[in-house]
């Protein structure tokens, strides 16, 4: 139990509820990090304890204070992702969210768009909905045995009527680094919007839309930005129009009944969340002062570990994983013969062990593999895991492998 | 209720007594946990290969089903295990088909959604 004390206040927090309980091995950081850094927690309840108000409502200090909070974090989040300003900067509820605000901003009835079979739901579900209403035709391309999709596919595949393409840069599944800088290339020479979803990739691996040609870039704040749930947003090029699917108050020119046509309150109608736009800032930080090379280097040792351990075991089938090359610290796994929920139940139930099961919400990733409809078991390290925790699971499997 | 037919896998329906009738969705599972009976998980056990049920079985079953008609939804992972005395990996070594697709169908609770 930790106690924590802060202004006369007395916010008791469970680490573990049951103190015999054992300590739960995380290792889904690619669905949300876990545990956050303490300055994280700490920021947002210092910041928001003070101006906690509506950012930019009214003309008040306070009000005008968290406005120039949250532009400042704006500009810290262009200056990290490599974005061209903080008016470009718009703010959403998470990455699902600014992609279908990209989506459905940029299509117009009768085009194309091309994507790829490594997406997550969060791209498929939106286009697949598009293209059931008639509005737009599509293309998926493959990814190759090793987990990439090749830029020449995506070439391939845009036709006179491609208003959009759109890829994530890194798989939830496979954990493979998509080649975006080529893909850049490839759109900005044939005059087509790319956005590209940084989810998994951000605060990990560095992100420069402007160098891969991107014109936007869809983030959450909760995975390896180290922020909480609930923030997210996207990062637009100049130029580049996004016609608004909410409309709303912004805080400015309420006698109009139009919504405002500037960036960033052109696609961010309501309250911002403040107060996870703290904690995002705080999550930036806490990767700065540390280096996210540093991270990534450290989670890419474990993950080789776990690689090396699980490929010496015969039973176990591990998916583009031969070579980390270009690659999360993620892995995604089977053990020849059971089911993949079976193994992560055994997992969390008898080892502590806390790790995704299924399909990831990526579903076609899974088809091609082959492990569609049961999927994989994924895990997924962050800046917080041990060569202990990796050296768990390896333990782990080699007692379900031989527990017959 | 009981069962009147008998089971094979791929059958996606079974006839039960007072003319009701179980059906199951593609995945085997009983699309109504009510119309769940002993003699139901027995046939769909022998159909996994199971020549029946032993005590060890039917403690899984059972605190699966009171669990689930209790709390109206399924135990964590680590709740079957104390409610059981078993641990995940006997319990997926107990049924042919394992946990999900074993003790959990058998004891007729929802085919889970989770993904």
């Amino acid at each position: 139990m930790v106690l924590v004390v802060w202004r006369g206040c007395r916010i008791r927090k469970a680490v573990n509820q049951v103190s015999a309980a054992p300590r739960t091995v995380y290792l889904d950081n690619a669905a949300t990090t876990f545990p956050k850094p303490s300055s994280v927690f700490r920021e947002m309840i210092e910041t928001y304890s003070f101006l906690g108000v509506s950012p930019g409502r009214g003309g008040y200090d306070l009000a005008i204070q968290a406005e120039e909070l949250v532009n400042q974090v704006r500009g810290q989040i262009s200056t990290f992702l490599g974005g061209d300003g903080p008016e470009r900067v718009i703010f959403s509820y998470n990455a699902t969210d600014a992609l279908n605000t990209l989506i459905f901003g940029l299509v117009e009835p009768g085009c194309h768009v091309v994507s790829s079979r490594l997406e997550h739901n969060s791209v498929l579900r939106p286009l697949n909905y598009l293209r059931q209403q008639g509005v737009i035709s599509m293309d998926l391309v493959p990814f190759n045995s090793r987990g990439f999709i090749e830029p020449r596919d995506v070439a391939a595949a845009i036709t006179p009527t491609t208003a959009l393409v759109i890829l994530n840069h890194a798989s939830n599944v496979l954990g493979t680094i998509q080649p975006a800088d080529i893909v850049g290339e490839i759109c900005r020479n044939r005059g087509i919007p790319l956005v590209v979803d940084v989810s998994q990739s951000a605060g990990t691996i560095p992100i420069n839309m402007l160098a891969w040609h991107a014109d936007a870039i869809a983030f959450t704040g909760h995975k390896s930005l180290l922020g909480p749930t609930g923030i997210g947003g996207m990062v637009l090029r100049r130029g580049l129009e996004v016609r608004p699917s909410r409309f709303g108050g912004t805080g400015v020119d309420s006698r109009d009944l139009t919504h405002v046509h500037e960036y960033p309150r052109r696609l961010e109608p309501g309250t911002v969340n403040l107060l996870g736009i703290v904690g995002l800032a705080a999550g930036m930080r806490a990767i700065c002062r540390t280096g996210a090379g540093k991270i990534h280097a450290q989670e890419m040792s474990l993950v080789t570990r776990l690689r090396d351990g699980l490929a010496s075991m015969d039973q176990v089938m591990l998916y583009c994983a031969e070579s980390l090359d270009n690659h999360l610290p993620l892995l995604t796994c089977n053990i020849e013969g059971m089911c993949s929920e079976d193994l992560a139940a055994i997992l969390d139930g008898d080892f502590h062990i806390a790790a995704r099961a299924g399909l990831h919400c990526a579903p076609l990733v899974h088809e091609d593999l082959g492990t569609s409809p049961d999927g994989g078991v994924r895990f997924s390290l962050g800046p917080f895991n041990s060569s202990q925790d990796v050296d768990m699971v390896l333990e782990a499997f080699w007692k379900i492998i031989h527990r017959r | 209720m009981g069962l009147t037919g008998t089971l094979s896998i791929s059958e996606d329906t079974v006839a039960l007594d007072e003319g009701k009738e179980a059906c199951f969705d593609d995945e085997g599972f009983l699309t109504d946990p009510e119309l769940w009976h002993e003699t139901l998980a027995e046939g769909m056990a022998k159909a996994d290969g199971l020549p029946g049920l032993s005590d060890r079985h039917w403690r899984v079953i059972r605190f699966l089903r009171h669990y689930y008609l209790t709390v109206g939804k399924s135990p964590l992972n680590t709740e079957l295990t104390r409610g059981t005395g078993l641990t995940l990996m006997e319990i997926e070594a107990l049924f042919p088909r394992g946990i999900k697709y074993g003790a959990r169908r058998l004891a007729g609770l929802p085919n889970p959604k989770g993904c």
